[in-house]
C-alpha cells in the first residue's frame, strides 16, 4: 500500500511536470501567425512572408528598399515569444516609371524638331532616339536641343549628309 | 571612368566653369552654365572631335549661356546678329524677350546668347 502511495505520488508530480511544462511550451504556428499578421498590416511589406521555427523567425521574400528590410525585421523582433529573426529578404528596387518623363520629353521634342523637318524622334524609357537626316551644319543646334531637355540618353542614329 | 577618361579635355574645360559632371554609368552628363557662347561652342566642337558626329550615344552636353534677365541678348539664326532684350526665362528652353519695335514674344534660348 504504502508502494502504491509513493509510485502514484511520484506519477501525479510527473504528471503536474509535464503539464505545467506543455503549458509553457510556445507554438511555432501561433508565433507565426502573429508575425505574419504584424507584416501584413504595412502594405510595404505585402512581400514579405515569415516562418517560426522554435521561435526563431525567418523571413523571406521582397521588398522595394533597404528601409523595408530592416523595417520588416523590426516588426516581427517586436513579436512575442519571437526569440531571433533571420533576415532573408531580398531588396528589388520597382522599375522606374518613366510615363511622366517620356511626355515632358515628347512635348520638349515637337518643339525642338520644329526646324528639322528631316529628323524624327522616338522616345522610350527617357531615351531620346533620333532617326532621319541632317546636314552638318544644323546637327550641334539640334543636338543642343534634344541635349538640354534632360533625356536619359540620346541615341543619335542620324544620317549627316 | 571610362567615360570621364575619353571625354577629359571636356570635362576639364566643364569643371573649370563650374558646370557639374556625372558618370552614370553608359552616359556622362555634363550640365551647367558658362559665360560665352563662344565657351559653349568650343564645347561642343571638342565633343565633335573626341566623339565625330555625336554617334556614341554616351554623353549628355547641356550647357547654357548664362544671360541675365533684363539683359541683352544677340539673336544668332539671323546673319544681322539683333541684339534684342530677354525679359524673363519662362524654363530653360523659352525665353521672353523684346525687341527693339517694342514687341515682345518666345524665342527658343538655343538661338539666343548674351552680350556683354
Amino acid at each position: 500500500m504504502k508502494v502504491f502511495r509513493l509510485v502514484s505520488m511520484l506519477a501525479l508530480i510527473l504528471a503536474v511536470g509535464v503539464a505545467t511544462t506543455s503549458c509553457k511550451k510556445v507554438k511555432d504556428a501561433d508565433v507565426q501567425a502573429a508575425a505574419q499578421t504584424a507584416l501584413t498590416a504595412n502594405p510595404d511589406l505585402a512581400g514579405v512572408s515569415v516562418a517560426v521555427l522554435d521561435q526563431v523567425a525567418t523571413l523571406s521574400g521582397t521588398v522595394k528598399d533597404d528601409a523595408s528590410k530592416a523595417y520588416a525585421e523590426t516588426t516581427v523582433t517586436a513579436v512575442e515569444n519571437v526569440k531571433s529573426v533571420v533576415n532573408n529578404i531580398e531588396v528589388v528596387p520597382p522599375a522606374p516609371d518613366f510615363t511622366a518623363i517620356d511626355a515632358a520629353l515628347n512635348s520638349g521634342l515637337a518643339d525642338a524638331l520644329k526646324d528639322h523637318a528631316t529628323v524624327k524622334a522616338e522616345v522610350k524609357d527617357g531615351v531620346v532616339t533620333l532617326t532621319g537626316e541632317i546636314r552638318k551644319r544644323d546637327l550641334q543646334t539640334l543636338m543642343e536641343k534634344v541635349n538640354a531637355l534632360n533625356p536619359q540618353q540620346v541615341v543619335n542614329n542620324i544620317t549627316v549628309k | 571612368m571610362a567615360l570621364l577618361e575619353k571625354y577629359r579635355e571636356l570635362v576639364d574645360l566643364a569643371r573649370q566653369y563650374g558646370a557639374t559632371v556625372s558618370d552614370e554609368g553608359n552616359v556622362l552628363r555634363v550640365r551647367g552654365e558658362v559665360p560665352s557662347g563662344a565657351l559653349k561652342d568650343s564645347m561642343w566642337e571638342i565633343y565633335d572631335r573626341i566623339d565625330p558626329n555625336f554617334k556614341s550615344n554616351d554623353l549628355i552636353l547641356d550647357v547654357n549661356v548664362n544671360a541675365t534677365e533684363g539683359g541683352k541678348v544677340k539673336v544668332v539664326t539671323r546673319e544681322s546678329g539683333d541684339v534684342i532684350t530677354l525679359i524673363s526665362k519662362a524654363n530653360d528652353q523659352w525665353w521672353l524677350v523684346r525687341d527693339n519695335d517694342g514687341e515682345e514674344g518666345y524665342c527658343y534660348s538655343q538661338y539666343l546668347e548674351p552680350v556683354q
